[in-house]
């Protein structure tokens, strides 16, 4: 299964970076000298990126902005050769944290006198914003490199991610020449508008193996809960009477499952698509007849932000599909959706 | 009396001097409806956590389905409860002592947990971001706690407690 696959690279990440690495060879390989043309050369050092980020020990602040919020963030990440671990505190506001191990994130999240405890399983936390395989990115973006930036204190190689067609956003990565490290990525819409900046402040490579650092701040003033969970069946085999026609191009199915949403009586199916970068997620509920009453649109589509949302009544069905992507991608997945009679 | 309203919550004039302002804030209903609305835009401008429209209605709710508890003992046993709060907690994660501390934390949670929190408000974060106000968030929620997006783990604009 391909999800399953995504995760098991990410898991054997440390043998697959020992291998491309020490990472000295890896700066030597991506060196100019060697006989690949530009466009290879650039998606090695992209490749590097996706590496460094996860192999390398650092610890810096960064700044997150989208739409009109922006948040500081101290992170802390250490390598031990076998497990990731990061820890990330947001500077700003309400004092959330962040902790990672290979994978596994558990937030801390402060609500009114609570404190929640959220798990994900995050793939795409900064700096480690792409994926160790970039096969199926080459597949939907062209890469190129343009001049050399200083950021963070540091000399960066500059590369774009260029959609080949209006079905996602952009990128542009700003890499540390010596390191491979990201130090900044920006993401753009169709019309050159930036989505979503993240950027070091201050950046600097850390040569500890003590976790004393990694656990969370308590408070010993609020109560931790944990968050009611939500998927009710995680990987779905239930028959269906719905299938999905045509997928917009180089999005694939990496999930799928049965999940409980506030507001709604029943669990509803939860489909999840990604080219790669971006990710999209497609909702099918019946529409209850108690419901009928509701004025529910026939088509509503709305982007803000860098977030598409796109809602259909299909067939006694409401389909509803929401992510970072173009309006033009949720539109189609949403239309994909045919139902059996 | 609107300046000195202002003045008074921000700490500009001592409530010893201002008890005429806290006298017009009971008998001017215009001045009451100041007052609130000074607070619910600092909270606003703060970020603070603002009570939803629907709070009151929403509460009254909740309580009305709150089941009349005649031997309030018999609920304490919360045993079935406990035993699912192990099943959530990371059961990947290592148990070597220095990342426990995650550990700690779940297992204050399924101590704390036993605590009633039937009546949980019906808070609305403040959103000063237009993508909660488009976009229904059941399903931006949703879409988030699956497949977040790299600012998601950082700029929070939905809230999670539900």
């Amino acid at each position: 299964m391909i999800s399953g696959k995504r995760f098991v690279l990410a898991r054997n990440f440390a043998s697959a970076t020992l291998a491309a690495v020490s990472f000295g060879a890896a700066i030597a390989f991506c060196s100019p000298g060697m006989q690949t043309s530009d466009a290879d050369a650039s998606w090695q050092t992209l490749q590097k990126a996706a590496a460094a980020a996860r192999a390398l020990s650092y610890k810096g602040i960064f700044v997150c902005q989208t739409g009109k919020q922006m948040k500081s963030v101290q992170i802390t990440h250490l390598f031990d050769g076998t497990n990731e671990f990061a820890r990330n505190v947001i500077l700003d506001g309400s004092p959330r944290e962040v902790l990672s191990q290979s994978g596994n994130v558990v937030i801390y999240n402060p609500q009114n006198e609570k404190i929640i405890i959220e798990k994900r399983r995050g793939q795409n936390m900064f700096p480690a914003v792409l994926p160790l395989n970039l096969e199926s990115i080459k597949a939907s973006y062209s890469l190129r490199s343009a001049a050399d930036e200083r950021v963070a204190g540091r000399q960066t190689q500059v590369l774009v991610l260029e959609p080949k067609d209006n079905l996602r956003y952009s990128y542009k990565f700003w890499i540390d020449s010596e390191y491979g490290l990201l130090l900044k990525s920006v993401m753009f819409n169709n019309r050159n508008d930036v989505m979503e900046s993240i950027a070091f402040n201050q950046v600097e490579l850390m040569k500890t193996v003590e976790l004393d650092w990694f656990k969370p701040k308590i408070d010993h003033n609020k109560s931790y809960v944990m968050e009611d969970e939500q998927v009710v069946i995680a990987d779905d085999h239930l028959p269906v009477d719905w299938e999905i026609k045509e997928l917009p191009a180089g999005y694939r199915k990496v999930d799928q499952m049965m999940r409980r949403v506030p507001g709604k009586p029943g669990p509803i199916v939860h489909v999840i698509f990604s080219d790669g970068l971006a990710s999209v997620s497609l909702f099918i509920e019946h529409i209850a007849k108690s419901d009928k009453s509701k004025v529910i649109p026939k088509n509503t589509l709305t982007t803000a932000g860098n977030t598409s949302f796109y809602a259909n009544v299909n067939n006694g069905h409401l389909v509803t599909v929401v992510g970072e992507v173009p309006e033009a991608t949720v539109v189609q997945i949403g239309n994909a959706v045919i139902f059996k009679k | 009396m609107s300046e000195q309203i202002s003045a008074l919550m921000d700490d500009e004039i001592e409530l010893e001097d201002a008890l005429h302002v806290v006298a017009s804030l009971q008998s001017s209903r215009h001045n009451a409806e100041a007052w609130s609305c000074y607070h619910l835009i600092g909270d606003a401008m703060r970020g603070n956590a603002l009570l939803g429209a629907d709070f009151k209605h929403n509460l009254m709710l909740k309580i009305e389905q709150e089941p009349t508890v005649l031997a309030p003992n018999a609920i304490q046993t919360n045993g079935e409860k406990v035993a699912g709060f192990k099943d959530k907690l990371p059961a990947t994660w290592s148990i070597a002592a220095s990342f426990a501390a995650v550990m700690v934390v779940g297992w204050m949670a399924m101590h704390q947990q036993v605590q009633s929190d039937n009546v949980m408000p019906a808070m609305e974060v403040a959103q000063a971001d237009t993508v909660e106000q488009a976009i229904p968030s059941e399903y931006l929620m949703a879409h988030r706690s699956s497949v977040p997006s790299t600012s998601s783990y950082y700029i929070q604009t939905v809230n999670y407690a539900q």
